[in-house]
């Protein structure tokens, strides 16, 4: 029981700091109650619709105190976490970037941002970082513990000057293709970070080198591996089909939290 | 020909007509596509964590299905999609179809069994003539027998509880909304293995209950579900 009033008390506090931060995240909501929150970027057709709305909307209830996941003890780590989907993007650029020891990578922050900025590997490790020890569930059915080490997506959002009114999604981009949209409810959330350390380690090139991004309510294809770019927009028109993601685009739920 | 009329009896309302075919239609959808989930990772394993090549408690491959076979047969884009819609349809009827019993104290008159029905010696005669797969006399054709009531009864509170929150347990929103739950099933995969487990229950439960149906007349049982009337057998009820 302690140990989960502890839990509630740094969510709590944790909310507290975003709220006095929201002078530079003027355009970001905090609450769960609000009902973007619980639709997606395109509602489907006919019931399918109506059971993401039913599934989205039941779950952001239940977690509008932005209360933390679980988290583990090290000495749950897995070893051998599987690695799924592209494990090393079939592209020039990544690969060059690879070869250089990612020196060169850099991740522009672009979009409704006050001040868009161009991070380096360096300067992403300069922001206070966040260490988490969390479980992994893929929607296929397996799940994993690794201890993942990142900069808050909120911290990387702020070193742009904050987003702007009426921002509504980020939009990552990854090398190899992929692309995933996110919603501010997550943005926010204490947990989301782009990790680049894993296990007390760099970042495994199978998991997704040098940064990917932790979302830990989601399913496991929402946590983005080999990230290229981040952008803050308004509307997921204009990105693929516009659902939202490459995997919704491709007929999955976008909200994976089921 | 008047005595023909009086052969009808009122088995089935309205609310218990109508749950009764959401709920099945709702199961024919989830089993299948929990099937076509599973068949693109036909393995089971017990505890918090589990993947391909991790020790597993179950193996679709050591029954004859490889790991390749199985994934072409199984679509889980499609039965995520499915599954999850239905899952709905179950939970929203299933609300509807408590709420109205509870209202209406039907449970406490129909399902709940007896003091007198619990006794040994009924158990062992409705045993035996289940054995024997006889069908029972007007007077009793009127109410349920003790082993139907008991097994609707843990159909109703308790395998499909079970399957819900087991279904919740396996949702990684649920990390954040409710880790003790996650925790009480002792971990994830241990809730995706019992969730397996009661399907497997309760598909035995739908096989049984349709060879019962069978039994007691399958035109007679389906249409008293249809219309709610139920047609005893005329010369038992002559008997009477």
């Amino acid at each position: 029981m302690k140990k989960k009033e502890e839990k509630r008390k740094e969510a709590t506090l944790t909310r507290r700091k975003l709220l006095t931060r929201t002078g530079a995240l003027s355009g970001i909501l905090l609450t769960g109650c609000d009902t973007q929150f619980y639709r997606p970027p395109i509602i489907r057709d006919g019931l399918m619709g109506v059971a993401d709305i039913l599934t989205m909307a039941s779950q952001r209830l239940l977690l509008s105190e932005q209360q933390l996941v679980q988290e583990h003890s090290v000495s749950e780590i897995t070893k051998d976490f599987p690695v799924w989907n592209q494990s090393n993007p079939e592209d020039e650029e990544y690969q060059r970037l690879r070869a250089g020891g990612y020196r060169e990578w850099r991740l522009p922050v672009t979009g409704m941002v006050n001040q868009p900025v161009s991070l380096s590997l360096e300067e992403l490790k300069r922001i206070p970082r966040r260490t988490q020890t969390t479980m992994h569930i893929c929607e296929q059915g397996w799940s994993a513990i690794a201890q993942w080490t990142g900069a808050p997506l909120l911290s990387v959002l702020e070193a742009a000057g904050g987003v702007k009114n009426g921002a509504r999604y980020i939009v990552i981009d990854a090398y190899g293709g992929w692309y995933e949209g996110y919603d501010m409810f997550d943005v926010v959330h204490p947990q989301t970070i782009l990790a680049y350390g894993m296990n007390g380690k760099d970042l495994p090139l199978g998991n997704g080198a040098p940064v990917r991004l932790r979302v830990e309510r989601h399913c496991g294809y929402k946590q983005i591996k080999f990230i290229k770019s981040i952008q803050v927009v308004s509307s997921m028109e204009g990105f693929g089909r516009g659902t939202g993601g490459l995997n919704s685009d491709y007929g999955f739920h976008w909200y994976a939290g089921a | 020909m008047n005595k023909i009329s009086k052969n009808w009896i009122y088995r089935h309302s309205y609310n218990a007509r109508i749950c009764h075919w959401v709920t099945a239609v709702s199961f024919v959808y989830l089993l299948y596509s929990g099937i076509m989930i599973f068949l693109q990772f036909p393995e089971l394993y017990w505890g918090k964590v589990g993947f391909q090549g991790y020790p597993a408690i179950f193996r679709l491959s050591d029954w004859g299905l490889s790991w390749e076979e199985a994934d072409a047969l199984g679509d889980r884009r499609w039965g995520r999609n499915y599954h999850y819609l239905f899952a709905w349809v179950f939970v929203i009827n299933g609300i509807i179809y408590l709420g109205w019993n509870a209202w209406q104290k039907s449970f406490y008159r129909k399902i709940f069994p007896t003091r007198g029905e619990l006794s040994v010696s009924n158990f062992k005669a409705e045993f035996v003539r289940h054995l024997r797969f006889k069908a029972v006399d007007r007077k009793k054709a009127e109410h349920y027998n003790v082993l139907q009531k008991l097994s609707y009864l843990i159909v109703l509170f308790l395998l499909f509880p079970f399957m819900i929150i087991s279904g919740f347990a396996q949702m990684p929103a649920f990390t954040a909304i409710s880790p003790e739950l996650i925790d009480l099933f002792g971990g994830r995969q241990t809730a995706r293995t019992l969730h397996v487990v009661c399907t497997v229950l309760l598909t035995l439960f739908v096989i049984v209950h349709l060879v019962e149906v069978m039994v007691a007349g399958a035109v007679n049982q389906v249409r008293s579900m249809i219309i709610g009337k139920y047609e005893v057998p005329t010369e038992i009820s002559e008997e009477a």
